[in-house]
């Protein structure tokens, strides 16, 4: 049923996605020496290579740029609230938000599955755009991998009710119980992830 | 074991019927039906939290920094991942520990050296959702309040050992808050049995400021606030009103008030508003949020609006953004006499100050009057770089009068004991 479901708005995302990065392909490169130091606001939360320090918050190292940039533009503008971020997006320039998008996008996020997992099994409408393993596979999508399994189900059940939105992840969301959502932030939550310092 | 039995009965009946009501509804998303009916769900493996190690030993090198008055000393008590509120069972067996993620730790001593042997998660074959709150009855029910549920689990300290728990639905889940409200920020639940029998449990609102057309919705369930019911979920009620988050709270033995603290208002500055610990003496008692962001600093959003309800004012200010969470009365023997019905809590530490505030452990003492002042009380978790060794949570005093703090940076429950001079 999830199975057919995924098959069959395959073809709509990603036709959509080739939309979506052509748009970001716009972004101004940041100065990641420059992030880091504006990341002493983030590193309480986010940890200063992106792995997070609190449940709540996602792991940011290893993000693609263009994400963090565009995440951080809505919530500075209101198009994505949380009480914290709201915060501090508002007093971040256009140059801080790609600086800071350029240091943590700069970190390698490194994801395993559990031992015994084969990636045969990972939720297929995810793994298009986000992996088997929950690493990125195109440039406005986040890594999932080891984010803790409210945070996804969470994010999830926003797009659903529409608190969060996006042309993809809202059409998909719309059709998932929250059983189904439940059981796909249990796969990515269940994922290694490491994050190591840029080569 | 008698007692426990037509205890349990009266639970049922009440499960019962709840799930009559809800035969209509889509099944239970988990096992829950099972375990309400005592069946056991196959699950049998738990996870284990290894004890000793080079991780417990940065923790405890890190304990050496710890400043605390004469006579006090503080050590691990247990490794416990993401460790947050605690409840510690009326048997003195278990301490139960909540988390933000899914899971519930259960953390034993057997030995009674006061430090844990053993740490386990809690009802393995349940799913958890935010599951911060824990909190007992006197006669050994533990409850714990969810994101969006509360349940409850009939002789928790003696069901533990296993992978399947008597488990009933105090809220089920969904009718804690309407689910279109959901978070998963100033989501972290905490309960209390008050003096009444009932269950007090505190409901966050998501926002940095309650925004204008949420202010109903959150009126009529409590969302900002404290709700109150019987321990078989009948007879809700709002306790509390205008409070921002509130993520602990505890009742004076003296006196049967409720306490609690509250998280205000950020990006106003460093040093404004302030956090405050606050005294309830009326049910229905409002404390100014979203007119107020703190103390009696007006929010941004609601400047110059002629406050429409009588505000309660903090019983002590805290400093501004130090995030005071978890609180407990000292009703122990062990401390010096001073601190007898003092109030310990736990400052988690800001987020977004320029120089970081907070990570200690405070104390909070009432004068006759009903005066109350705070001082620190254990600190050193903040280092010479600015950089947090461990963000306290939540403070409960173990039977032998020692207090247990939790810590859910470092994933960690400290013991702090008086051995005088």
């Amino acid at each position: 049923m999830l199975r057919a479901l995924f098959l069959g708005l395959g073809g709509v995302f990603l036709a959509q996605a080739v939309f979506v990065s052509a748009a970001v392909a716009e972004v101004p490169l940041g100065d990641p020496a420059a992030g880091r130091k504006a990341a002493g606001m983030c590193r309480t939360c986010h940890g200063i290579d992106g792995f997070a320090k609190i449940p709540i918050a996602p792991h940011i190292g290893g993000e693609p740029a263009p994400y963090l940039v565009h995440q951080l533009i809505a919530f500075r503008n209101g198009t994505r609230t949380h009480e914290m971020m709201s915060v501090v997006a508002k007093s971040l320039t256009d140059q801080a938000i790609v600086d800071l998008a350029a240091w943590y996008a700069s970190q390698k996020a490194v994801a395993s599955l559990p031992a015994g997992v084969s990636e045969d099994a990972a939720p297929e409408a995810c793994a298009a755009c986000h992996g088997a393993e929950g690493l990125s596979q195109m440039e406005d999508v986040p890594n999932l991998a080891g984010e803790t399994t409210m945070y996804i189900d969470t994010q999830l059940k926003a797009f659903r009710n529409g608190k969060r939105s996006h042309e993809i992840m809202s059409e998909i969301s719309a059709e998932l119980s929250s059983d189904q959502i439940r059981s796909l932030a249990e796969w990515y939550a269940a994922v290694n992830l490491e994050i190591k310092p840029p080569e | 074991m008698r007692k426990f039995l037509l205890a349990t009965a009266s639970v049922i009946v009440g499960a019962a019927l709840a799930q009559t009501a809800a035969v209509a509804q889509a099944p239970v998303p988990d096992n829950l039906e099972k375990l309400s009916n005592f069946q056991s769900t196959g699950t049998t493996e738990f996870t284990f939290v290894e004890q000793s190690g080079d991780y417990a030993d940065g923790i405890k090198k890190n304990l050496e920094r710890v400043k605390m008055p004469p006579g006090f000393k503080i050590g691990l008590y247990a490794v416990v991942p993401d460790a947050r509120h605690m409840a510690v069972g009326p048997q003195g067996v278990v301490v139960f520990v909540g988390t933000r993620k899914d899971k519930v730790w259960s953390v034993t001593d057997r030995n009674k050296d006061r430090v844990a042997d053993e740490v386990k998660d809690f009802a393995p074959s349940l799913k958890f959702a935010i599951p911060n709150g824990p909190c007992f009855s006197k006669d050994g029910f533990l409850y714990i309040a969810e994101q969006n549920r509360v349940l409850v689990y009939p002789a928790a300290e003696f069901f533990y050992e296993s992978p399947d728990v008597a488990a009933f639905n105090v809220v089920k889940q969904g009718e804690l808050i309407p689910a279109d409200q959901e978070s998963y920020n100033h989501t972290a639940r905490v309960c209390k049995i008050g003096p009444d029998g009932k269950i007090y449990i505190s409901l966050g609102q998501p926002f940095n400021v309650a925004p204008k057309e949420n202010l109903e919705t959150n009126t009529k369930w409590g969302i900002g606030g404290i709700i109150r019911m019987k321990t078989d979920g009948t007879d809700r009620e709002v306790f509390t009103y205008g409070v921002r988050n509130s993520v602990g709270h505890d009742f004076d033995p003296k006196t049967g008030d409720l306490w609690f603290t509250d998280n205000q208002v950020d990006g106003m500055g460093d040093d404004i508003p302030p956090g405050e610990i606050n005294h309830q003496t009326a049910m229905g008692q409002h404390f100014g949020h979203p007119w107020y962001g703190g103390g009696s600093v007006r929010t941004t959003e609601y400047a110059g609006e002629e406050v429409p309800v009588d505000v309660v004012m903090p019983a002590a200010e805290q400093v501004a953004h130090a995030a005071d969470l978890g609180m407990s009365f000292y009703s122990g023997k062990m401390f010096p006499e001073k601190y007898n019905n003092a109030i310990f809590s736990a400052q988690h530490g800001s987020w977004n100050r320029t120089t970081p505030v907070g990570a200690r452990v405070m104390v909070t003492f009432i004068d006759d009057e009903g005066n109350a002042k705070t001082e620190p009380f254990a600190e050193g978790w903040i280092d010479e770089n600015d950089e947090y060794l461990g963000r306290p949570v939540d403070v409960a005093t173990l039977r032998d009068g020692s207090i247990l703090v939790s810590d859910d940076l470092a994933g960690a429950i400290y013991r702090i004991w008086y051995e005088g001079n």
